[in-house]
Parts: C-alpha cells; sequence; structure tokens
C-alpha cells in the first residue's frame, strides 16, 4: 500500500516539476517540446531494464529448470515490448516536433523497430509451441540472445551510425545536448524510478494473476 | 500550442499505463474472490 502511495506522489512530482522548472534543452527555438524527454527516455531505459530482466530469468531457468522462471522470463518480455512500443510512440511525436517527421529511419527509429520486431518473433516462437519444457527452453535461449539484440540495437548501433538522434556520429544537434542540470536530474531521477516502479507493479501483478488462474484450474 | 503536443501524450501514455495497472488490479481482486 505504502509503495502505491509512493509510486502516486513521485509521479505526481514528476508531472508538476516536468511543468515547473525550465525546458530541460536551451538554445533552440522550441524549447518547450524537449519537456518530453523526462516521459520518452525514461520509458526507453525501462524497457531495456525488462529486457535484462527477461534473459536473467531466462538463465534462471536454464540452471533450475523451474517453470515459473520461463514465466517470469515471457512476463519480463512482454511488458517491455509494451514499453518499447510506448517509447517508440513517444519517439516518434517528439521526431515530428524537432524534426519534423514522425518518422526518419534515424538509426535509433530503425532498432527500435528492430528490437520490437526481435520480440515480436519471441512471442510468436512461445505461441507456436506446444510443449510447455520446449516452449521454456527456446524461449530461455532466446531471451539471452533477445537481450544481445538490445545490447547492440540500443546502444551500439545508434553509436556507429550517423543519424539525428544526441550523440550519433556526425549529429548536427549535439552541441545543443540535453542540459543535465541539478534540476534536470531532480526530474530525471524520480521518472525513472516512477516508470521502473510502475513496470514492477505491473510484473508483479501480472505473475500472481498467472499464478491464480493456475490455481483455480486445478481447483 | 503544438510545442505542449509532446507532454500531453506523454500524459496519455502515463494515464494507459495506469489504467493497465487497475484492470489488473481487478483481475487479481477478482480471482482471489473465486479462488
Amino acid at each position: 500500500m505504502f509503495g502505491k502511495i509512493g509510486l502516486l506522489l513521485l509521479f505526481a512530482w514528476v508531472i508538476i516539476g516536468a511543468w515547473m522548472f525550465e525546458p530541460p534543452m536551451s538554445g533552440v527555438s522550441n524549447p518547450e517540446v524537449y519537456r518530453i524527454f523526462y516521459f520518452h527516455v525514461p520509458v526507453a531505459l525501462v524497457t531495456f531494464m525488462a529486457y535484462c530482466l527477461a534473459m536473467y530469468h531466462g538463465l534462471l531457468y536454464l540452471r533450475n529448470r523451474r517453470l515459473f522462471d520461463d514465466k517470469k522470463s515471457s512476463t519480463a518480455a512482454l511488458l517491455g515490448t509494451i514499453f518499447c512500443v510506448l517509447a517508440t510512440v513517444s519517439g516518434s511525436i517528439f521526431a515530428r516536433q524537432t524534426w519534423g517527421m514522425y518518422w526518419n529511419w534515424d538509426p535509433r527509429q530503425t532498432s527500435i523497430v528492430v528490437l520490437l520486431l526481435t520480440y515480436l518473433a519471441y512471442f510468436s516462437l512461445r505461441s507456436a509451441i506446444a510443449d510447455p519444457l520446449k516452449k521454456a527452453n527456446l524461449s530461455a535461449v532466446y531471451s539471452i540472445l533477445g537481450f544481445i539484440a538490445a545490447v547492440f540495437t540500443i546502444f551500439i548501433w545508434p553509436r556507429i551510425a550517423p543519424g539525428l538522434h544526441p550523440g550519433a556520429p556526425g549529429d548536427s544537434t549535439s552541441g545543443s545536448f540535453i542540459v543535465m542540470s541539478t534540476k534536470t536530474w531532480l526530474v530525471f531521477g524520480p521518472s525513472l524510478l516512477a516508470f521502473a516502479g510502475l513496470y514492477y507493479w505491473l510484473y508483479s501483478l501480472s505473475l500472481k494473476i498467472s499464478g491464480l488462474e493456475e490455481e483455480n484450474l486445478h481447483v | 500550442m503544438s510545442n505542449f503536443i509532446p507532454m500531453i501524450v506523454s500524459l496519455l501514455i502515463w494515464g494507459v499505463l495506469w489504467i493497465y495497472v487497475f484492470r489488473l488490479d481487478r483481475r487479481v481482486k477478482e480471482l482471489e474472490k473465486n479462488a
């Protein structure tokens, strides 16, 4: 209960802080647009954490062979994919305001599509196998490979290929990077914590539901 | 006004996640009642 109230308070602070302080970008014509940074970046980072959690439980499954670890791994990946979609949607709206188009095939935009397809294939694979043990084995291995793909697509590829995102080689906007001042951190830090907390809440509720559904089936 | 669209969309995203949480929470309560 305290966790839920804490999370609500944290989100309330993020919303107030995101509007209250000056935008996290200066020296551009539309600094107000950059306030989306407080939502878009934490959602994208939580996506990465989710795929990391999916890989961790995949590894645990391969070690202990407990089907509950497979359930944890697939739940983490499913919620990660929902966050990935939200990061893509918020990112394309951000792109429309800053680069003029919803979709520019910037390396980071391309890589998020690759990541989404990778995990959509993961769920297709899971739905195609009826045997729970075989499904768990293949999913665990896939979750490890998927995480490697996530590291490459989120952190490596956008830094190698020239693009529009800050930090890309040849990026002409890198002079006006997001200003990570104390005030920016005061909103960004709690925002990251809040989205991670919300993710964890969704994750634990989903696991509880599958546990209860299984229990009800056996009654 | 268009400058504020990203923030408004962000708040909508935030809203979608909260609705999802509350739906899951309600489902847990239903299942607990049936158990």
